[in-house]
């Protein structure tokens, strides 16, 4: 009565390249665009007078500054941590930018759905906080890891294990999937309901035609749905991301 | 027409030649990806795991990444930046501006408010000067006017006091000289005339007495 | 009857056998894995949420914490959809 014929996994979610050789597919497409467009967005920011007050685009990236300064940097690493902020700017545009496609006609993948780019950011993540432990504390910071200060000796060796993996291995790992599962979960979730959708309109049966405006509806409010998760997940990585740069910083926190 | 189906799982490729009839497709139902090689043979590719990441992606994703980040850490970020932390800084200083103006003014309005209650007082000292200055002047002057007032009563009360004695010493010889004749007629004696005039005198006391 | 005659009739393969454990396990990660990250999270954003509602004035520190827990509570449950698609698509 119904086919319900959902494509291959693989369909949905690998792109074949739209210029063959150097692998440019649709993923490459999308975080060229994020680039091309968060340049072109501070670009012209930055060309409005700075003594007037703010408006349109200018006053956009200043929100998107303060933001980043007021919201993610200050109650997790403190006003020493100020120095971060075209780093973590520069993660939260990049990463929404990818995220946002999922939702926008005719591109409809967002490219953090790829483990490839989540995984990118987060060793690019990890590089920092590391970076940073080793800047502000030296060799120290290794040490403190596999010999923590403030244990009990008998259980030092234990939560040394602990905190080593689950700092250098788990942090990563978890920054990874998460943003990545969250990104491929709604669109798995989006591409479910408009086959749902097109196959109830399809079918043969009059009486189901109708029935196709409930997982339409559906479809709706994932859309809107979507676009929190977009926000959400570029928020969350950023945050964890100055958390983890704020306990590199200041190790007794 | 030969086509090469290629299976790719993990490190092994194995690679299937299946002889086909002349101008069938591939079909993409079973075939994900399908590819021509050098040879013109169509190569059906498998793709691998969905959750894979593929190095073609990471290292567009890495690269567009890095340019971002470079472009916003040495060019955007400290404009924008700047224009904000100008902006900020011509604020306060605006701010500390209006400040300073407002304080100064509200110094000169101190300063005016004590000018004005200086010449008030003076003014007030000034007006009761001459306040008093008139107080003292018309007391003068009201007691002149009172002197002048008492004396010319005085002198008219005087005089009127000696206009009525001569009409009464009149009055009363005109009675003393009626009596003395009246009395002289009666009795054919001369009175002694110092005695009927204190008589009559008298008697016009009391008549003056009864009158009032 | 004729259900289980049907039955069997059928061959199981190998591959069969493979591919409905691998489906019926998938199906069986992701449940499992969502129930605790389910029950953390409605915790999670109950007490958050009593929190802003006894002291306002501190409804901005609530309310990132409350996202860093949620991040922290959902990865177990994304592990179980990774490996959900590992197993059941992959």
């Amino acid at each position: 009565m119904l086919a319900l014929d959902f494509p291959p996994i693989n369909e949905v979610l690998r792109w074949r390249d739209l210029i063959p050789g150097i692998g440019f597919n649709k993923i490459s497409l999308i975080v060229v665009l994020a680039v091309v467009i968060s340049v072109a967005v501070f670009f012209a920011a930055i060309r409005k007078d700075p003594m007037k007050p703010p408006t349109g685009v200018r006053n956009f990236a200043e929100v998107l500054v303060e933001f980043i300064e007021q919201q993610i940097i200050m109650p997790t690493v403190g006003r020493s941590g100020l120095g971060w902020t075209p780093f973590l700017l520069t993660l939260f545009v990049f990463i929404f930018l990818c995220n946002i496609p999922g939702i926008i006609p005719f591109l409809q993948m967002p490219a953090t759905a790829r483990l490839a780019i989540p995984l990118f950011l987060s060793l690019v993540v990890w590089l920092v906080f590391v970076g940073a432990g080793l800047k502000h504390q030296g060799v120290g910071y290794f040490t403190h890891l596999i010999w923590p200060p403030g244990v009990p000796a008998g259980l030092k060796p234990l939560v040394g294990l602990i905190e080593l993996v689950s700092t250098l291995i788990v942090r990563p790992f978890s920054l990874t999937i998460r943003l990545c599962a969250n990104l491929l979960a709604g669109h798995i979730l989006l591409v479910t309901f408009a086959v749902l959708a097109q196959e109830l309109i399809k079918s043969d049966a009059i009486a189901l035609k109708p029935v196709a405006i409930l997982p339409w509806v559906m479809l709706v409010f994932i859309t809107a749905f979507e676009v929190l998760v977009a926000f959400l997940q570029a928020y969350i990585f950023v945050i964890l991301t100055a958390v983890y740069i704020g306990t590199s910083v200041h190790p007794e926190h | 027409m030969l086509t090469a189906v290629v299976r790719t799982t993990g490190s092994r490729v194995e690679v299937d030649l299946v002889a086909a009839e002349e101008g069938e497709a591939i079909d993409p139902a079973d075939c994900e990806f399908v590819e021509t090689n050098e040879a013109g043979v169509e190569v059906c590719l498998e793709g691998p795991s969905p959750v894979a990441p593929e190095l073609k992606e990471f290292l567009w994703g890495g690269g567009a990444f890095i340019v971002l980040l470079i472009i916003m850490r040495l060019f955007l970020f400290p404009r924008l930046k700047a224009g904000m932390d100008a902006r900020a800084e011509h604020i306060r200083a605006s701010h500390e501006q209006a400040d300073a103006a407002r304080s100064s003014a509200r110094a000169e309005v101190a300063d005016y408010e004590t000018a004005l209650a200086a010449v008030q007082a003076e003014a007030n000292q000034r007006i009761d000067a001459a306040r008093m200055t008139l107080e003292a002047e018309r007391a003068e002057r009201l007691a002149a006017a009172n002197e002048a007032i008492a004396t010319k009563r005085h002198a008219a009360m005087e005089q009127a006091r000696a206009a009525r004695a001569a009409v009464q010493g009149d009055v009363a010889a005109a009675a003393s000289d009626v009596t003395a004749r009246t009395l002289e007629l009666a009795t054919g004696t001369t009175p002694d005339a110092g005695r009927v005039r204190s008589a009559v005198e008298a008697a016009l006391v009391d008549m003056e007495g009864v009158r009032s | 009857m004729e259900a289980f005659s049907v039955l069997a009739n059928s061959q199981i393969t190998d591959e069969g056998l493979k591919a409905a454990n691998a489906a019926l396990s998938s199906g069986f990660a992701y449940g499992l894995a969502a129930i605790g990250s389910a029950i953390g999270i409605g915790f999670l954003v109950g007490k958050s949420v009593e929190a802003m509602a006894r002291q306002p004035e501190a409804a901005g520190m609530v309310r990132t914490t409350m996202f860093l827990g949620i991040a922290f509570t959902e990865a177990l449950a994304l592990i179980g959809f990774v490996v959900f698609i590992l197993a059941g698509l992959g």
